[in-house]
């Protein structure tokens, strides 16, 4: 009797777990290698169709098996394939036509948008994709100044054999350059939604210079800014004079009003834009020696605080004051002029904070001015002041932006000279030399 | 002969020959049923011959004591056979009982009946190793008969002849000085020089005794017998303990013979409250097994549990301590075990200084303390030999092994199946690559490799000593290189089999790594069928059995399952040992205290 109870219990049992399994079912499991990753997905205008939707695969077999194979250099790392579709959606049914694996989107890094099509409005995009279970919210946006396809074409990676690790190397550089901005879809996406700031995705593009020789200045940003010659950072994607193995780069940031594309930064612009929304590392920024004509000193700069905003509203149109505190280590004094000096110093951090005054008023007065895009999000400061959500909607901020005038606090202090205390002459024949 | 087959047509001549055959082979024909064997026998066919195969059948004749009863009835009566059939049961329960009632349970003043009655009862002259010596002993002028009996082996010889057979035929006749009149104080105050002698009137005891290396002395005229302990069998030294291995802490570990073994916990513990209470389990075998606890710690309803259970166990015979814990431990179905087990004198100690309860059985070298919780099977005894810093690397070590061994290859499985995005894109590539040769489904690949890893493991076990390294030859050989280069299964996937192997020889506990071995396929599974969701319902079961289970009366979380205190300081970390001041509480003890606030006297200002 209880033996019978007993089995009874136990199939009971077995028959309850077998059918959950049948249940369960497995049915949405995918083996990794069953899948096809896509690492960069490319939208430009298309021709035939509304979208051209260029997808970068990666091909695991060049990329894992590195050392067994032994044809890896051989092997191509990524293959591209671009399709002509009316939505990204209908374009990966497309795709999955002839690429023999299911596509998975789930370590894709960038969506590149051709400039043409960011200049349209990509705000549908952005929401399709922030639908989607599939892409990463971590994933870059970026505009390609050409054209996206063209873009990923030419990212052939010469250091890593992982076009993915390029990507996610390149686009952090920013926390040491200073030159292009944390562009992931989730920030794009709440900037973009947000009725106190406005949205911005890293340039990118493909660099035309075939040599040496074609190297040219008129395509700088400096004469804008009254240089004669240009600095590190007056340059913006594709026109960095450089020739080498990799053609695509990346440098500045393309700012958005909503979801239309309508300015471009260029690299000190952007460095200027990250030290206002506080996502400064480091970078070294060269400046013209305060004494000496003509020489340059480099500083190692790093933000030790958060920036302070404060706006208030004067005779209708808003009042920005922005203090920035910043550090600096010398890198560089090429005058030879003792500026580690304790004496000294204040000279130097006078001119430091001068020229970044400076470069930093340029740049928020183009903000209002020409893009009419509070990209720093000043708004954030001003909300504050509201105290019902109706009445901060019906203040419309980003309409009033424009007519924002700015006060700028750069507080910058020397910490550290470098490995060398004092700046000492060089002897030579002639005597004393400065070097 | 011949003329004939000459002169008939051939026809004719077949019938003759068949004719001639019978007559001269078979003796006639009889029927065409002869025909056959003519046949047969025309093949050189030969009948396959009749062989007395053994089956054992069901008699009633099924112990020994009553051979003789049975043979009688089996003459008596031809058809036992079908009526055994009929009523095995009645017939095979009664004549023990009745024999018992008859015999004579007190000895007897006659000697020859003694004698008889002890040979019956160890089936002289059948049985090999029992002794019998008979002698004749002078006490005070009168010539006594006697025998001794023991078991041939089980006793120390030198003793019996010194000690017992020496004074009784030689010395027994000196000249004492004494006025003993009765003969047994005679013998017992003045002849038998035995540290532990026992006087009895009744066979039991005597062959309890006799059972148990003693040595019996009967004599005639008196009905009582005399049992020596002259135990004295061949048995392992203490050496160190094989399963628990420590690096800094004690060397010693129990063996098979019981009064070493409590003397090795005496001898660390040196309480005269600790009690070392007798039990014999075992209806046939009379094992002796010790329970011990200390009597002004332990809480007497855990005592009063662990004896009641021990006592009622009626089984014939046991072995080993491993079958008493499956008689005696609460759920019989849950993987984890709920008493601890060790090889270690140092470990039982420390834990009856907790207040728990240890049982050691005679001829088994592990014993059992209960009641034990979870975080007890995942602790080592060097954990509190070591400082305490180390002590923490160890414990949290341990526990990451127990994930390992648990969790990886199910959450692997899971990974590779159904959450692709939570691998960094490099992994994720670099484990494509590597299955795209391979043609089994990741769960399948899983299976193999975890199967053969528990296949060469056991092999390990049983494979003969000098044959051992070759196993791990090719053990290594076949899932490490041959293996991946066959394509069967990718070179991740080693890693991971071998990361969960070395996790699962991390756990202390053999039992509980046991436990974990076996609930990994489990994991396996739920994770290859719906991911980590799988996963997360397998611990939450797993979670709710353990804390459902009891041991001794102690639910198995303790300290966490129903919160007492303690829990962090001695159960997952451990704190320094000054500031390890309570028993544990889940344990009730009578003394909660273990140490006063401050222990370090040397800390306070005079």
């Amino acid at each position: 009797m209880v033996r019978k109870k007993v089995l009874r219990k136990v199939s009971t049992i077995v028959i309850l777990c077998m059918l959950s399994g049948l249940s369960a079912g497995c049915y949405d499991r995918r083996e990794i290698d069953d899948l096809a990753y896509v690492i960069a997905i490319g939208l430009d205008k298309g021709k035939s169709n509304v979208l051209k939707m260029t997808l970068q695969f990666a091909v695991p077999t060049a990329i894992g098996n590195g050392q067994e194979g032994g044809g890896s250099n051989g092997e191509k790392s990524s293959i591209v394939t671009t399709v002509e579709t009316p939505t990204i959606y209908s374009g990966l049914n497309m795709v999955n036509n002839y690429i023999s694996k299911q596509v998975d989107l789930s370590h894709a890094k960038v969506i590149i948008f051709s400039k043409e099509l960011a200049q349209e409005g990509i705000h549908q995009y952005i929401h399709a994709i922030m639908r989607g279970r599939e892409f990463r919210p971590n994933m870059f946006i970026l505009v390609a100044r050409d054209s996206a396809e063209e873009y990923i074409k030419n990212v052939k990676p010469s250091l890593e054999i992982n076009p993915a690790k390029y990507y996610e190397m390149n686009l952090e550089a920013f926390k040491y350059t200073g030159f292009t901005g944390n562009t992931q879809l989730i920030n794009f996406y709440l900037q973009q939604e947000c009725t106190c700031s406005q949205a911005v995705a890293t340039l990118a593009a493909v660099n035309r210079y075939k040599t040496t020789g074609d190297f040219t200045v008129k395509h700088s940003t400096a004469g804008n800014k009254s240089r004669s010659y240009p600095l590190e950072g007056d340059f913006k994607a594709g026109h960095i004079p450089r020739v080498g193995e990799v053609h695509s780069e990346i440098m500045g940031l393309a700012v958005f009003d909503g979801g239309t594309m309508v300015g471009e930064l260029d690299g000190e612009e952007t460095t200027y834009y990250l030290m206002q929304t506080g996502q400064y590392h480091y970078s070294y920024i060269t400046l013209p020696d305060p004494i000496v004509k003509d020489k340059f000193v480099v500083l190692n700069v790093t933000q030790n605080r958060k920036p302070a905003h404060r706006v208030r509203m004067e005779d209708g149109s808003p009042k920005i004051h922005a203090n920035i505190r910043l550090d600096a280590d010398i890198l560089s004094i090429q005058s030879g002029k003792n500026y580690e000096y304790a004496g000294n110093v204040h000279i130097l951090e006078k001119a430091a904070e001068d020229f970044i005054e400076k470069g930093m008023l340029q740049f928020l007065e183009r903000t209002t001015t020409e893009l009419n895009a509070d990209v720093c999000a000043f708004g954030k400061d001003m909300k504050g002041q509201f105290l019902t959500w109706k009445e901060w909607q019906e203040f419309k901020w980003l309409e009033r932006y424009k007519d924002a005038t700015f006060e700028i606090d750069v507080d910058l202090k020397i910490r550290r000279p470098g490995l060398i205390i004092r700046s000492k002459p060089a002897y030579s024949t002639k005597g004393e030399e400065m070097y | 002969m011949s003329n004939v087959f000459f002169k008939t047509p051939l026809s004719e001549c077949i019938f003759r020959f068949k004719v001639y055959y019978l007559y001269r082979y078979r003796g006639g024909v009889n029927t065409l049923s002869n025909f056959k064997n003519f046949i047969k026998n025309a093949l050189f066919f030969n009948e396959p011959q009749k062989t007395e195969h053994f089956i054992l059948t069901e008699s009633q004749d099924a112990s020994p004591s009553e051979e003789q009863n049975a043979g009688d009835t089996a003459n008596t009566k031809p058809d036992a056979k079908k009526r055994s059939r009929r009523l095995p049961r009645k017939t095979q329960a009664q004549p023990p009982l009745t024999q018992n009632e008859n015999a004579p349970l007190t000895i007897s003043k006659r000697l020859s009946e003694n004698l008889d009655y002890m040979k019956t009862k160890y089936s002289l002259p059948v049985n090999g190793d029992i002794v019998l010596r008979e002698f004749d002993i002078i006490v005070k002028h009168k010539v006594i008969s006697a025998f001794i009996m023991f078991h041939d082996g089980m006793v120390e010889r030198k003793i019996i002849n010194q000690t017992i057979l020496q004074p009784l035929m030689l010395l027994s006749n000196l000249d004492i000085k004494s006025t003993e009149e009765d003969i047994v104080s005679y013998i017992s105050k003045h002849i038998l020089p035995q540290n532990q002698l026992i006087i009895t009137q009744e066979y039991t005891e005597v062959i309890n005794m006799v059972n148990f290396g003693g040595c019996v002395i009967f004599l005639d005229g008196i009905n009582t017998a005399f049992v020596a302990d002259v135990k004295g069998w061949e048995h392992r030294n203490v050496q160190r303990p094989n399963t628990e291995l420590v690096i800094r802490g004690p060397q010693e570990g129990f063996t098979e013979i019981l009064r070493v073994n409590t003397a090795l916990i005496r001898k660390i513990l040196r309480d005269e409250n600790l009690i070392a209470e007798n039990i014999s389990i075992g209806r046939r075998s009379h094992t002796p097994c010790a329970m011990l606890y200390i009597k002004d710690i332990t809480n007497n309803a855990l005592v009063q549990e662990v004896r009641k259970r021990l006592e009622s166990i009626r089984i014939d015979y046991i072995t080993d301590s491993g079958e008493l814990e499956q008689l005696i431990e609460d759920n019989v179905f849950l993987p984890a075990p709920q008493i601890l087990a060790t090889e270690r004198p140092d470990r039982v100690a420390a834990m009856l200084a907790e207040g728990k309860v240890a049982v050691i059985m005679s001829g088994s070298p592990f014993a059992l303390v209960m009641p034990v919780t979870f975080f007890a099977l995942i602790h080592s005894p060097e954990d509190s030999y070591v400082r305490f810093t180390y002590a923490n690397l160890l414990r949290f070590i341990r526990i990451l092994a127990i994930l390992f061994s648990l969790l990886l290859p199910g959450l692997y499985v899971a990974i590779t199946n159904f959450h692709h995005e939570l691998i960094p894109t490099d992994l994720l590539l670099a484990i494509a690559a590597s299955r795209e040769k391979v043609p089994f489904p990741s769960i399948v690949e899983i299976l193999i490799m975890e199967i053969s890893f528990e296949l060469i493991r056991e092999a390990g076990i049983r494979i003969p000593g000098p044959i051992g390294p070759t196993l791990g030859i090719i053990g290594a050989l076949i899932l490490g290189q041959a293996a991946v280069a066959a394509n069967i299964v990718s070179p991740i996937l080693i890693v991971i089999v071998a990361v969960t192997g070395i996790g699962s020889f991390a756990i202390p506990n053999f039992s509980m790594g046991f436990a974990f071995r076996i609930l990994r396929f489990v994991y396996i599974g739920l994770g290859g069928m719906v991911g980590f969701l799988g996963i997360a319902v397998g611990l939450f079961i797993h979670g709710l059995v353990l804390t459902g289970a009891k041991s001794f009366g102690v639910p198995f979380l303790a300290p966490f399952g129903p919160k007492t205190s303690g829990g962090l300081t001695d159960e997952i970390t451990r704190a320094p040992i000054w500031k390890q001041e309570k028993r544990p509480d889940f344990l009730n003890p009578k003394d909660k205290k273990e140490q006063p606030t401050i222990s370090k006297g040397w800390m306070n200002k005079k």
